[in-house]
């Protein structure tokens, strides 16, 4: 299934002109995004080796900061740990905000245990698998004052590290919405589908490093080979693997065209809003790779921004 | 007269029991939260460990009424069931002030719009209701031996004053008459599939085609496309691709293209239609 030349063909068969993939040129150039294994880390200069083997050096700006489990200064970075670095200037090399280790677990709970550190084991969707993540004791309070049910059936959201083979929940990435995975709200009755849809954005580390590219929640289930695609809390209308969506970041103003490359089979469960600027309206519409939520003016350990997204 | 209300009372008073009952006992099963998007309830007033005994202890006591109402010519279950309105209607008021985003629970899920004038409406309707069956003790053989015209006059009346101070009634003639949009319906990939065949578009592009199972197929907003593996006249590989309209039955419009491996298209482009008609 080449899912990539869906939009060429139906193109061609409707006469529609398709946008280009990629950033919409604004009034402000969209920030660059590098991703890599950290090589080496001075007060001014970052390291990194990319997917590919190769080496990028970036110049830290004076007013760059990191994230590590928390805000952190770039020099202490550690060696060998993965980095995902938002970089401005004309030539993308200039580092000003890098995010460290930094992943998301998303899913829905299958078995809490332990007493102090919490051990959930999440379901996190037919394509992503089964992960075990640890809370520490230092995060549970944070995390359940968000999340008070830490049940079997029950969605959870957590922004944490990578860790050294045990990832480590460390903030909660959105309220917990009080239904189970399994019961979410019918959307609202809607007569006519406009052609910006409003939500809140989040993103996943289920894609590949340097992957642009978005999961989307409304796919026919025969097409997308998921039984179970299609659940939404908001009412979106029906897409493919293949399409393009374009996204907006209603927080920015920047907009991106990105191609919808997995289904987003939990995201539509989630029926909670993102607060990041105002209260989005309810329900989460695309789920992001992190190099497109980055690129859209995203902050990674904020988790969500209030977007609008139509047909690129 | 009062016997005449409690009459006409009666088969309604009943029915309206076991609806509430058994929706809420359904709401329960399935999981729903109390608290989930409009709540079940006055139940949200409630610790969070008592809530789900709460609606079915409230869901039992129905069912008691339901049942004992019409056969049961005794003041312990008529004036108790005057009891329970009385206190669902003090209970409502008191939800409306302090979680005027809560739903009544009334009966179950359905009952999700915020508790209005009309749903405390209902609880005082069927207060009197029942107080007239409690002062006039009628049980359902009165209700078969006093079987008139008129009564069934009170009857529908009386049933027609519950369904006007029922907000649910509101959301579900909405469903029933709702239709959603193309984009947002499923469309089985046969039916599409099946209008395909018996379109026009079909039998011109079916000599070019290798074979009639298509190699991708998807779905975007109202079109359904399907591709086939082609051959042109002068022997070229080509993607014929058909683009049929999900929405307008067999008359849907079905258009199609001769795409090369590139994307491009080999022909002039049909006439540019709205990407989301």
């Amino acid at each position: 299934m080449n899912v990539e030349r869906r939009r060429a063909r139906a193109a061609a068969v409707l006469g529609r002109q398709p946008a280009s993939l990629g950033p919409v040129p604004g009034e402000r150039p969209a920030p660059g995004v590098v991703t890599g294994e950290i090589r080496d880390v001075s007060p001014h200069l970052l390291v990194l080796e990319n997917a590919d083997g190769d080496e990028v050096r970036l110049v830290i700006a004076p007013w760059a900061t990191a994230w590590h489990g928390g805000d952190a200064a770039p020099a202490d970075l550690p060696l060998g740990a993965r980095a995902i670095v938002r970089t401005a200037g004309e030539y993308g090399r200039v580092a000003d905000r890098i995010w460290v280790d930094i992943t998301r677990f998303t899913g829905k709970i299958l078995r809490v245990h332990g007493t102090r550190d919490l051990t959930v084991e999440l379901d996190c969707g037919p394509h992503r698998g089964r992960r075990t993540i640890t809370i520490p004791y230092r995060a549970t309070g944070r995390i359940q004052v968000r999340y008070p049910r830490l049940e079997p059936g029950y969605l959870f959201d957590a922004i944490g590290t990578l860790g050294k083979g045990n990832p480590t929940a460390l903030f909660p990435a959105a309220s917990q919405p009080p239904y189970r995975a399994d019961a979410v709200p019918a959307p609202p009755l809607t007569y006519a589908v406009p052609s910006v849809q409003v939500g809140s954005a989040v993103w996943s580390d289920a894609f590949d490093e340097d992957e642009r590219g978005a999961a989307y929640p409304r796919l026919e289930r025969s097409d997308a080979e998921c039984d179970q695609a299609g659940v939404t809390c908001a009412a979106l209308p029906y897409l493919a693997l293949g399409s393009a969506v374009r996204v907006e970041n209603q927080c920015t103003g920047r907009s991106a065209v990105v191609p919808i490359v997995a289904c987003g089979c939990l995201t539509g469960r989630f029926c909670d809003r993102c607060v990041e600027c105002g209260t989005s309206e309810r329900g989460r519409i695309v789920e992001l790779s992190p190099a497109s939520f980055v690129e859209l003016g995203g902050e990674l350990s904020k988790g969500c921004f209030n977007a609008g997204i139509g047909l690129g | 007269m009062t016997t005449t209300i409690a009459l006409a009372s009666l088969p309604v008073i009943v029915p309206v029991l076991v609806l509430g009952a058994v929706l809420k006992l359904a709401a329960v099963r399935r999981g729903a939260e109390p608290e989930g998007l409009g709540g079940l309830g006055p139940t949200v007033l409630l610790p969070e460990r008592l809530r789900r005994p709460a609606i079915v202890l409230c869901a039992l006591v129905e069912l008691a009424y339901a049942v004992a109402l019409p056969l049961w010519d005794h003041p312990l279950p008529r004036w108790g069931a005057v009891v329970f309105f009385t206190l669902a209607t003090y209970v409502l008021v008191d939800l409306k002030r302090r979680r005027p985003e809560a739903g009544c629970g009334c009966f179950g899920e359905v009952s999700r719009k915020p508790v209005g004038l009309r749903s405390i409406g209902r609880a005082m309707a069927l207060g009197l209701m029942t107080l007239a069956v409690a002062l006039s003790p009628v049980t359902a053989a009165d209700l078969v031996a006093g079987l008139s015209w008129t009564m069934l006059g009170w009857t529908v009346a009386a049933a027609a004053l519950v369904l006007l101070l029922s907000p649910e009634i509101d959301e579900m003639v909405a469903r029933m008459r709702y239709r959603a949009p193309c984009e947002l319906r499923e469309a089985p990939v046969e039916d599409a599939l099946s209008r395909l065949t018996a379109s026009a578009e079909w039998r011109e592009r079916r000599p070019l085609l290798v074979s009639t199972t298509p190699v991708d197929t998807w779905r975007e907003l109202c079109w359904r496309f399907f591709v086939y593996e082609g051959r042109t006249a002068d022997g070229d590989a080509v993607d014929v691709v058909f683009a049929v309209h999900l929405d307008g039955g067999r008359h849907a419009p079905v258009r199609s293209a001769l795409v090369a491996a590139d994307g491009t298209s080999l022909e002039s482009l049909p006439e540019s239609i709205p990407v989301s008609a």
